[in-house]
């Protein structure tokens, strides 16, 4: 806590080195994330590129599908706008976007210079709406806020200008998930998959709205029959399911922390399942069937946890965003009991939601309780993890790509789990839930085995 | 500002060469008489349709935003310093193969938000240079303007000047927002300018008549294989160059690159200011390139006796592999695709390895450099020594034209510079080479690197053809069915139906 507070009376503007996320712009991405939607990127050159760039190429070359990266339209605004207006360029963009891509839902996105010279997009792109057109506007100005910020203010412009109104029934056991964000939490595929599996296999019917198990348009367009809204994450889409309970009075749950390890996964299964109020033989069965499986690795991972002689990590720092952070630390502390020596989440989370998560942190296990710190400047958060005082010899330091050096130099192990990641490959992985769990035990270890 | 660059043309090299009429530019540079009007219009085809690209923003951060002891500051929000950690990346590769110790990028982000769009955000960039200097203590400060910046008009040059006796080092201005150039390679021009401006010794003391500047990126050092036998010392300019390798810039005895339209402003400004010779030669690709490249730095250093020597046995050296290669590759075709200068390097090098061209794309066109020597129009040179492109096509990362550009002419591979391109190309069932380590075709040896490396990605052909028979392309069948890459700029009544429709339901 000293420390903590030390760290911020020396800090004297809000500047940031080493950033650890993209601005709003780069919820572009969240569109990519939707099966056939293109995202028109309405802003600089260089603007797509360097945002893709973090959220989806250093961080685990994720790569992108469909209208990402190289195929995305982007107004590439020129000084010609700046001057006159952007909104002949714009008109130009989408005309020939809605011309040549297969595309079922178009999402502009206005970055810092059409918000600045006051281009009146929302008129523009309502005009494309009333001609029958499906697209919809978002102002994602960098100036605004991150990606983080970004990728809410896109759902929010899907739900109200895509699916619109909605006065029919909701449906039993239909849950909309709203979970991690794409391509910003990098394994955010692999999570999508594994929580919409295990939501299954509890006997729910889930609408996957990012990712690989997303069926397009006509999932979103059902969003208002579900039955409720289902949000897993410490404040991400928060604003989004409230929008939702006073939009079309569908009611929300709220579930902090992502589950990582069996004991967490079946309590969250009985959380949703009481929620719903749906009959829990299904459930009941279902986790009694994962957790069979779930010990019969584990016991084996005992074997090494307990025999191996050369030395492995008893303690840890983290710096990530809020989602990972929380997850990845009540695993490690409460269920392998590692550690937790320094936490700090790095999303910028906002000052309303912080003395919640704060109290999460304090309860993580019994006898533990964490300070979590709050920071998104790099520089401070490497100077605060370079301060740590580890008692062992082999800490692991669980961060980005901009810890490398720090690892070598405090002669740590060291694993990305956070923006920007470029020491890493990721296609289809996942640390939480039953079976993320154990992948995660698997790189957690591996690093450091063979005499590292 | 690069305002005689264009980035949309069509149709073969030897065109191109006569509309760029690089003779007459050249004379007219060098304050000579050319022939009045007419000669010097280039006219651009523009396109409704844009995609991710870069800025001339970005490509100063991964210059002076990749200096071994200078702090690049981003006075701009987040978002413009979301690339870092690529930069970051090369910096260590870069660092790793010049033999240099491992160490971070040194960057800071003003991380404007929208009071500051509003209020203004001087004081902020005042508290962040003295932040700079606390956290970093460099021997230089950069501050790199952003489009948002540059819009609510923010003063970066006098608050540089204004901080710079605060800090005891050189704050140094540049005017680098993404809106201002149409093409990412004035950024390298605005990087050199700064550095030329305020790091380069202005009176320097001596001359070091062995050392060599060479304006590179991240490659690899094969420039000092090249150089030692003519006694020259290589002075990388700017990646991982420390503050006073580039101060010694001035000292140099000349100044070559890989790339004309990377270096050319920094070589220029070296000899007009400095008296360090610009080398006017064709860039040092293939056989003939490389030859005449070395010649011409062995006559700056009086080495001409020894160089001829040397080029005989590097003629012999390489031959044997060389006519491995060209056997190997017979019948094979490559399509090269990336900035201007470069790609003529690139082309030059399949030519000696045998390989077929009929189509090439650069993003940029410059009809002419700054040094506008008269052995530096690279395009001519290519073109004269190796034949007609059929197919050259000027378009700045405008993957959509992909499907049209890949059909009508034979390619067995691509060879890419610049993200998003390659995985379109490899979609589309081509096997792509992303050339990363710029410095690979360089040279003699570079000829056989190349040819080693293509080996390796026609070998993962089946991979891309796998990818194609899978992988569904964003664009419709309509567009896919087209021949004309540039069908929305040629025929822009194809888009009549979707502006009536908006019109008719307004």
């Amino acid at each position: 806590m000293t420390e903590n507070t030390e760290t911020k009376k020396k800090k004297k503007s809000n500047s940031i080195s080493d950033p650890r996320y993209a601005c709003a712009v780069g919820a572009t991405n969240s569109v990519v994330a939707i099966r056939r939607a293109v995202p028109i990127a309405n802003c600089s050159p260089g603007c797509q590129l360097k945002t893709t760039a973090m959220l989806t190429f250093e961080n685990g070359f994720q790569g992108v599908t469909f209208a990402g990266g190289g195929n995305m339209p982007s107004a590439n605004s020129t000084e010609n706008d700046v001057v006159f207006g952007g909104l002949k360029t714009l008109e130009a963009l989408i005309n020939s976007t809605l011309k040549i891509y297969d595309g079922d839902l178009f999402v502009v996105l206005t970055g810092c210079v059409g918000e600045l010279i006051g281009d009146n997009v929302p008129d523009l792109v309502g005009r494309y709406r009333k001609a029958g057109y499906p697209i919809v506007y978002a102002n994602a100005a960098g100036f605004k806020g991150n990606n983080i910020y970004g990728h809410e203010v896109v759902v929010d412009a899907i739900i109200d200008q895509f699916v619109g109104d909605y006065k029919g029934e909701k449906k039993k056991g239909l849950i909309n998930l709203w979970f991690e964000v794409p391509y910003y939490n990098q394994n955010w595929r692999g999570d999508y998959q594994e929580i919409a599996r295990i939501l299954r296999g509890a006997g729910f019917e889930v609408n996957v709205l990012f990712g690989p198990e997303n069926n397009g348009v006509e999932d979103w367009k059902r969003i208002p029959q579900a039955q409720f809204n289902l949000l897993v994450s410490p404040w991400v889409g928060l604003k989004n399911v409230e929008h939702l309970k006073e939009k079309y009075d569908q009611p929300f749950l709220h579930i902090s922390e992502i589950p990582i390890g069996e004991e967490a996964t079946s309590a969250f299964i009985r959380k949703v399942v009481d929620f719903a109020g749906i009959d829990k033989t299904q459930s009941e069965e279902f986790i009694k069937k994962e957790s069979q499986i779930y010990y019969y690795y584990l016991e084996h991972f005992a074997e090494f946890f307990a025999e191996y002689w050369y030395g492995m990590p008893s303690e840890f720092a983290i710096a990530a965003d809020s989602s990972y952070t929380l997850a990845y630390t009540k695993f490690l502390a409460d269920q392998i009991g590692l550690i937790p020596r320094k936490v700090i989440i790095t999303d910028n989370t906002p000052e309303k939601h912080r003395p919640e998560i704060e109290k999460l942190f304090h309860n993580l296990s019994e006898g533990v309780d964490v300070q979590v710190e709050f920071e998104e400047d790099g520089y401070l958060i490497e100077k605060a993890i370079d301060n740590t005082n580890f008692t062992s010899t082999k800490p692991i330091i669980l961060g980005t790509s901009w810890e490398i050096t720090l690892a070598q130099k405090k002669g740590a192990l060291f694993f990305e789990v956070s923006t920007p990641s470029s020491e890493t490959l990721i296609i289809n992985r996942s640390f939480i839930g039953y079976k993320g769990a154990l992948q995660f035990l698997e790189k957690i270890y591996s690093t450091s085995v063979g005499g590292r | 500002m690069r305002l005689g660059t264009i980035i949309g043309w069509e149709g073969n090299a030897t065109e191109l060469i006569r509309q760029s009429a690089y003779d007459i530019r050249s004379l007219k540079k060098h304050g000579e008489c050319a022939a009045a009007g007419g000669g010097c219009k280039l006219c651009e085809l523009p396109s409704p349709l844009n995609q991710e690209t870069m800025c001339s923003n970005a490509i100063v951060q991964c210059q002076v935003g990749n200096l071994t002891d200078c702090v690049l500051i981003d006075h701009s929000p987040i978002g413009c310093s979301s690339e870092n950690a690529k930069f970051n990346l090369s910096m260590h590769v870069g660092l790793s193969r010049r033999g240099k110790p491992l160490q971070n990028t040194m960057n800071i982000s003003t991380n404007l938000k929208e009071r500051d769009m509003v209020f203004g955000a001087s004081d902020k960039l005042r508290n962040t240079i003295r932040e700079a200097k606390e956290r970093f203590d460099p021997k230089a400060i950069f501050i790199g303007m952003a489009c948002a910046t540059a819009i609510i008009g923010e003063d970066i040059d006098s608050i540089a000047e204004e901080m710079e006796p605060e800090v005891g080092v050189p704050v140094i201005p540049l005017h680098c927002e993404g809106f201002r150039s149409k093409h990412w390679s004035t950024g390298f021009d605005i990087a050199f300018h700064g550095v030329l401006r305020q790091i380069v010794d202005r009176h320097p003391k001596k001359k070091q008549k062995d050392l060599i500047n060479i304006v590179a990126l991240w490659g690899t050092d094969y420039f000092t294989d090249m150089l030692k036998p003519l006694g020259l010392r290589v002075n990388y300019l700017l990646d991982c160059a420390s503050f006073d390798e580039i101060k010694q810039a001035s000292e140099a005895v000349a100044t070559a690159t890989f790339c004309n339209t990377l270096g050319g402003y920094m070589a220029t400004a070296l000899e007009e200011n400095f008296s360090v010779l610009q080398i006017d030669a064709p860039q040092p690709y293939g056989i003939k390139g490389t030859d005449e490249w070395l010649r011409a730095i062995a006559k700056v250093v009086g080495k001409e006796k020894e160089v001829e020597e040397f080029i005989e046995s590097e003629h012999k050296r390489i031959e044997p592999k060389l006519k491995e290669f060209r056997e190997y590759f017979k019948g094979k075709y490559g399509i090269v695709m990336t900035g201007s200068a470069y790609a003529h390097g690139l082309i030059t090098v399949l030519a000696e390895l045998g390989i077929g061209r009929e189509a090439a794309l650069v993003f940029h066109h410059d009809p002419i450099y700054d040094g506008a020597g008269k052995k530096q129009d690279t395009l001519k040179e290519l073109v004269e020594t190796y034949g007609e492109i059929p197919y050259y096509t000027v378009s700045k990362t405008r993957a959509f034209q992909l499907p049209q550009l890949l059909k009508r002419a034979k390619a067995d591979f691509l060879i890419i510079r610049h993200p998003g391109l390659a995985s379109v190309s490899g979609h589309l069932g081509f096997p792509t080479l992303a050339m990363g380590d710029e410095h690979i075709p360089v040279g003699y040896d570079g000829i056989l690197r190349v040819g080693e490396i293509l080996k390796g990605v026609l070998a993962r052909t089946k991979f891309n053809q796998l990818l194609k028979r899978h992988v569904k392309l964003p664009y419709n069948d309509w567009w896919i069915k087209q021949d004309d890459p540039f069908l929305l700029s040629n025929h822009p009544e194809v888009l009549d139906d979707i502006a009536q429709k908006v019109k008719a339901n307004y």
